[in-house]
């Protein structure tokens, strides 16, 4: 195992309760401003490819909808501050991207990322039916 | 009254009174029978005493009446009245004799001689329908005679008759192919010895509905009768003898009544049959769903066939009390367009101002958003009148959980005195079969031809067997019957009301007087003066009555409506007439089957949201900011009122189509997305009814008159009210001629058949025969 410069205090981990700091190896990132770099480009990635995933997919949605679900997805994990974690969420963002562009995924994995945005609809009742069209 | 189980019953009764009327009248004419009315009428009282109990007829131990006769069929006593026919009397003793031509509500024509039986005695086969039973005559309805001669004419008519059973229409329901399966002989004579062939006839070209292949006609002559009796439509007729003789018009014409289509079910055989169902489906194919019709107002019984979510054709349902077994043009073929400009989608305008298909969730959501903005005195709602009471329930109490009072109805009625407050005011009191009744019926304003055909072929029959006299006031039409014309403005008619016109003395001897007030009249700006000197005119004539001794409870005014459940929605607390919208310029409307146009956007404020809820693209959906796709009649479980007060059923036939629902769902559901605790406490059809039921009573008292009887209270109320006057002008009629019959609600403008009557009807005008 090798130790890095204890100058990257951002890779230093407190050990709770316990008032030691860990020295822990770094995913990719050595630095919080490279960590913010990979998330910038992971970011443009997407972007830039977008209209070409609606080319391979077929979805009710546009661009313009996926663009803004990109940034909420991205703002979502805005909080993180740990390097390894963002890494982390980038490695995956990116396994994600490539399997998007491949068209590993089908329509409905695609339609995964819209999930929440869906609104619930009544499971019980007269206006379930309704809405249904079993009434 | 009507049960699916007791048609029989009720049937048989009406049909023995009927019997014996062309019983005593035999074979002669029409003229000679009006001489005879009064014979007539003694009987038919003497029978309505004794009538015995259906459907097997009476048991021999039944007690008779003093003059009844005993007949042996097939050695079965049975004691009938004198004049019965032997047809009738084997009907009584549960035999049924094969038949062509006779047909109980037509005159007797004796020309088939499918009826012929073995009379003891008698060296002949005689015709049972025209022969009147005798003392102790003895009738064998299944001897050898009988049955030879039962074949000889089976063999007779299929000598002429073309072997094209795999393609016509009639088959399966055809009365020679089921005859000849049961009467026929097994083995054909015929052989085309000479190659000429069998009888050949040119088809004839009698208009849009009728199809005719006239080789098939055994010249029975019924769709002639019925077309002389009961449409007053005297086009068809025959020409030729023997082998020569040809049903037609003799000139190429259209057939030209608002009846005609009953000729299809008259004919025994495929010589008449439907052309819009031509080649579409065998009849054991089609589901039957019974159902009521809304075409007018009086609700006759239908039934709806249809298969594959699709209807294939309406055919009528025996009625006594309202339709007998007729049904008019527009009820018979409007069924195409239920299939045409129907609305399947909700739409929501967008901010282009375009009309966009939403679904349910945002439709909903996206009214119940503008509804909420509106305190409920600025909304109100208008109903047409092809909505069913279920869905006028569930908008009334939604929009009265918003705080809105103000729910009219398109058709108007004057409100002056009691107005809609009492019942007796706006129902046809003496109900359809009073007419029958009846010695004197007064018109007003009214084309009954049109506005209610089933009722004025009703009317014709009173007026050819029991010498009705009829009197008309607004604009002269031809009823097919002849009237004394008294008048074209209301002016005549408020002179009757004070007893200083001509007339009054006629009318003032009528036993059983009957006013019809055709609501057309009332939407007249004279029309509060026509409802109130009508009110006065009844009245009196009543009073007369009971000052002559007449203590029957005998009501004499009656309103016609046109709409089917006009009187339904009146019955519910609705406003009649949009006047209150108009003065209110509400920011909110509702429109439920409003497609009259009676109000349009300049009546409204200025941003004022619109919905309309019904099932075509019409005039209502193009004001409109939101549009919900309801059900038409053949696609609910909806409940009518008729123009009597009586509430009917109509069932599904088939599913409404795209995205539409049954309407008070459609209402239901909305209620969940408005403010407030406004949603509807019912989920169910069942649920529903129960509510119908709170509100009125009668309305789930289904088949049954609801009568009404505060005729007094009314005048007293017209009397200190002071007559309104008037000003004179023509009570307009607004259907005047055939071509106006058939396009008069949103189902039948989208109907392609009734255009091509409105251009055939057109079209006969301009031809030399006219109309």
């Amino acid at each position: 195992m090798s130790r890095l410069a204890s100058s990257s205090s951002s890779l230093v981990s407190r050990v709770a309760g316990s008032g030691l700091t860990r020295e822990v190896k770094p995913l990719v990132s050595t630095s919080k401003r490279e960590a913010r770099q990979r998330v910038l480009n992971l970011y443009r990635s997407w972007y830039r490819q977008m209209p070409y995933i609606m080319m391979d997919y077929y979805v009710p949605v546009s661009v313009a909808d996926c663009r803004k679900r990109l940034k909420e997805v991205f703002a979502a994990n805005r909080h993180l501050t740990d390097i390894r974690a963002i890494d982390m969420l980038v490695i995956k963002g990116q396994m994600e991207l490539r399997e998007t562009i491949e068209v590993w995924k089908q329509k409905t994995h695609f339609m995964m990322y819209f999930r929440d945005t869906v609104k619930q609809k009544p499971s019980e009742g007269f206006l379930s039916k309704f809405l249904d069209g079993k009434s | 009254m009507f049960h699916p189980g007791g048609v029989h019953g009720a049937r048989h009764i009406a049909q023995s009174l009927h019997h014996v009327k062309n019983a005593i009248r035999g074979t002669c004419s029409s003229k000679l029978l009006m001489q005879q009315k009064a014979a007539a009428a003694v009987a038919v009282e003497s029978k309505k005493g004794t009538v015995t109990p259906p459907p097997t007829g009476p048991a021999p131990t039944a007690p008779a009446a003093p003059n009844s006769v005993e007949v042996y069929i097939d050695d079965k006593m049975v004691m009938v009245e004198p004049g019965t026919t032997v047809l009738q009397a084997a009907a009584l003793a549960g035999v049924e004799i094969p038949r062509f031509c006779y047909h109980d509500r037509l005159s007797i024509a004796g020309n088939c001689r499918m009826c012929l039986v073995e009379v003891e005695k008698s060296v002949k086969p005689v015709a049972s329908c025209a022969m009147p039973v005798m003392k102790g005559m003895r009738v064998k309805t299944n001897s050898p005679m009988t049955r030879k001669a039962r074949e000889g004419v089976m063999e007779f008519l299929l000598m002429n008759h073309p072997l094209d059973c795999p393609i016509c229409d009639q088959g399966g329901e055809c009365d020679l192919q089921d005859q000849s399966m049961m009467f026929g002989s097994d083995r054909s004579r015929f052989t085309d010895i000479k190659f000429d062939g069998k009888r050949a006839v040119e088809d004839k070209n009698i208009g849009p509905l009728i199809k005719t292949i006239m080789n098939r006609c055994i010249h029975c002559t019924r769709c002639i009768r019925f077309g002389s009796e009961v449409a007053g439509v005297d086009d068809l007729g025959t020409t030729g003898r023997g082998n020569e003789m040809q049903v037609g018009t003799y000139v190429e014409k259209l057939f030209a009544s608002e009846l005609s289509g009953n000729v299809i079910d008259l004919c025994p055989v495929g010589a008449l049959t439907s052309k819009p169902y031509a080649f579409t489906y065998r009849p054991w194919e089609l589901r039957k769903h019974e159902s009521v019709d809304v075409m007018d107002g009086l609700g006759s019984a239908i039934l709806v066939n249809s298969r594959g979510g699709e209807i294939i054709r309406i055919l009528p349902r025996v009625h006594e009390g309202i339709n007998e077994e007729w049904i008019s043009d527009k009820t018979r073929f409007v069924y195409d367009g239920l299939k045409r400009q129907r609305l399947t989608q909700p739409m929501l305008k967008n901010s282009q101002g375009l009309l966009e298909p939403v679904d349910w969730e945002d439709a909903l959501s996206g009214i119940a958003a503008r509804i909420n903005r509106v305190p409920g005195q600025e909304m109100a709602a208008l109903v047409g009148g092809l909505c069913d009471v279920e869905a006028l329930t569930a908008l009334k109490d939604l929009m009265n959980r918003l705080g809105c009072e103000t729910l009219c109805t398109e058709e108007s009625f004057p409100m002056n005195a009691a107005g809609t407050d009492l019942r007796s005011n706006y129902l046809l009191n003496t109900k359809i079969t009073g007419v029958e009744e009846a010695d004197l019926v007064l018109l007003i304003g009214t084309n009954i031809r049109f506005e209610a055909p089933v009722l004025n072929a009703r009317i014709r029959k009173a007026y050819l067997h029991n010498n009705l006299r009829i009197a008309s006031i607004g604009e002269r039409v031809d009823l097919r019957y002849e009237t004394d014309f008294l008048g074209d403005s209301v002016h005549v008619l408020a002179q009757l009301a004070d007893g200083d016109h001509k007339y009054s003395e006629i009318l003032s001897k009528a036993k059983k007087p009957m006013i019809i007030v055709g609501s057309s009249s009332l939407q007249h700006g004279d029309g509060t003066a026509v409802l109130a000197n009508a009110i006065v005119l009844a009245d009196s004539l009543r009073s007369k009555m009971s000052s002559n001794g007449d203590e029957s409870d005998w009501k004499v005014l009656n309103v016609l409506h046109r709409h089917a459940n006009q009187v339904g929605a009146l019955d519910l607390g609705y406003k009649a007439g949009p006047s209150a919208i108009k003065q209110m310029q509400p920011k909110v409307l509702f429109m439920m089957g409003a497609d009259d146009g009676v109000v349009q956007r300049r009546d409204l404020a200025g941003d004022a949201f619109v919905i309309y809820q019904g099932h075509h693209g019409d005039k209502g959906a193009e004001m409109a900011d939101a549009v919900l796709p309801g059900a038409a009649y053949t696609e609910k479980y909806a409940t009518y009122v008729n123009t009597e007060g009586r509430a009917q059923r109509g069932n599904v036939a088939v599913t409404p189509p795209g995205m539409a629902r049954e309407d008070w769902k459609i209402l239901r559901a909305l209620s969940e997305f408005v403010r407030g605790s406004s949603v509807l406490p019912y989920d169910s059809l069942d649920e529903v009814r129960k509510r119908l039921a709170e509100i009125a009573p009668h309305l789930t008292r289904y088949g049954q008159v609801e009568d009404a009887n505060y005729f007094r209270q009314s005048k007293d109320l017209v009397w200190n009210a002071a007559r309104p006057g008037h000003s004179g002008q023509t009570l307009p009629a607004q259907q005047r001629e055939l071509e106006d019959f058939y396009m008069t609600n949103t189902i039948s403008r989208a109907s392609r058949t009734m255009a091509k009557c409105v251009t055939a009807a057109r079209h006969q005008k301009s031809t030399r025969y006219g109309l």
